[in-house]
């Protein structure tokens, strides 16, 4: 039986295993969740899979993931061939799991910033704004410093999922008024992803082709 | 406010690789930085004058840059040469974007305002450069020099003690630490806000990698000096060497 993904379009966590699925070239059934406005992910079937009420979810026979890097974890490891998704040596397992926690924690205030910019969800706009403009600061610095040794991905000489969990924020910052102006590392990162086999966009990402 | 004449740094030229562009700005205006297919850096008004987007958010396209918004494109003199939704329109010549002089020394991009005719010599140096970061602040331009005098910093390659700071000329500086020679470009974007663009004068073959990590951790350490507000500021500058 195929993997089957709870998917929301304009969720960007969703978009994360929508990415992977694809650059990994992995067949999938999507199911399409009433988020907004119906709010179907907090009802009981789903609750049933992911008690918090958050999206995606992934199913995969009997085993049900939720929280994107949990599931990007997971489709790297069972399904990837090369290995090269989700490294096996000790500093890029590592480094992948350190900016895989980060796109899941630190910068989760981008998610928050920007769902309060586009859809007026609560929160101080200025803190989320100044928050999320930290965190994608230190992705810059962190590319920056790659880049003098490089090294043209997060957690390594290649691309990992690492750099699928990261892009969204980036990418949709402008959405809650971060522009990209300052960070020219992350511009050429941004870049050098979008050209990689099986990238997709998402409702707010400008598609230049 | 009003852009002080002469040459202002937009942005280090390897921080805009060729067929892409950014946005930025000069005394409180807003620029385009954009760089065609054939490595040609521009600098521009960035409002397209269909109806006033940032042409910064758009993409190039060989030697155009095209509005994200709906696709108007202008040549390398400005002029609007497409329209998608008149394709078969001839694009009226009126139709333009205010360009700006520009030209690249010591690894920078370089603009001015300035009229041809009382236009100054653009910035001095086509010696080797090695890229190191732009560091921007909440403060003018002042208040950025004052930070970097008073933020000593270990040379990588060590030589005569000592450290100085000198305005080459307008808005260049140079900084000289033991054998170490970084060219600071300083952008004026706004009246509390303002870049500092940082190359080391040398080569590649010296500073490429290490080098060019050594004198980011000064950065980011100016920047931290910069974010961190009065107190820390009022600090000795040998204290501060130390914490650093
Ligand atoms: S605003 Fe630029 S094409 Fe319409």
């Amino acid at each position: 039986m195929a993997l089957v993904l709870y998917n929301y379009d304009l969720d960007e966590n969703c978009y994360k295993v929508r990415l992977a699925l694809s650059m990994l070239t992995i067949e999938h059934e999507i199911v399409a969740v009433n988020a907004f406005p119906g709010k179907e992910q907090e009802t009981p079937p789903f609750l049933a899979m992911n008690p918090m009420g958050t999206l995606p979810i992934l199913k995969d026979g009997d085993l049900t993931l939720f929280g994107a890097e949990a599931i990007l974890a997971y489709l790297s490891r069972s399904q990837d061939g090369s290995g090269r998704w989700l490294p096996a040596d000790g500093a890029g397992f590592a480094l992948s799991m350190q900016w895989l926690l980060f796109a899941a924690g630190d910068l989760s205030v981008a998610t928050r910033a920007r769902a309060n910019a586009l859809f007026g969800t609560p929160g101080d706009e200025a803190a989320l704004r100044a928050g999320a403009r930290r965190a994608i600061g230190a992705m810059e610095d962190a590319m920056t410093v790659n880049g003098f040794a490089g090294q043209d991905w997060f957690a390594g000489p290649a691309p990992t999922i690492a750099d699928v969990a990261l892009f969204p924020a980036f990418v949709l910052s402008r959405d809650f008024g971060v522009d990209h102006d300052e960070y020219p590392a992350l511009r050429k990162w941004a870049r050098r992803f979008r050209a990689l086999p099986g990238f997709l966009t998402m409702p707010g990402i400008p598609d230049y082709h | 406010m009003s852009l002080a004449p002469g040459w202002h740094p937009v942005a280090l030229s390897g921080s805009i690789d060729p067929g892409t562009s950014a946005g930025t700005h000069l005394a409180g205006r807003e620029y385009v930085v954009w760089r065609d297919n054939s490595g040609l850096a521009h600098v521009w008004e960035d409002r397209c004058p269909h109806r006033g987007m940032k042409l910064s958010f758009g993409f190039v396209r060989g030697d155009h840059i095209a509005c994200l918004y709906h696709g108007w494109q202008y040549d390398t003199a400005g002029r609007c040469r497409y329209i998608p939704a008149h394709p078969d329109l001839e694009v009226p010549a009126t139709i333009t974007v205010p360009v700006f002089a520009t030209v690249e020394a010591c690894g920078m991009i370089w603009t001015t305002t300035d009229a041809d005719p009382d236009r100054a010599a653009p910035p001095p140096g086509d010696g080797e450069t090695v890229p190191v970061a732009s560091l921007h602040a909440a403060c003018g331009t002042e208040g950025l020099l004052d930070a970097v005098r008073a933020m000593p910093a270990a040379p990588f390659v060590a030589g005569t003690a000592g450290w100085e700071l000198s305005q080459v000329g307008g808005t260049l500086w140079r900084l000289t630490v033991g054998g170490d020679t970084l060219l600071l470009g300083v952008q004026r974007l706004g009246d509390q806000r303002s870049a500092l663009h940082v190359a080391i004068e040398g080569s590649a073959a010296i500073y490429a990698g290490a080098g060019q990590a050594h004198w980011h951790a000064w950065i980011r350490a100016l920047r931290h000096r910069l974010g961190a507000g009065p107190a820390v500021g009022a600090r000795p500058a040998a204290a501060m060497a130390e914490a650093v």
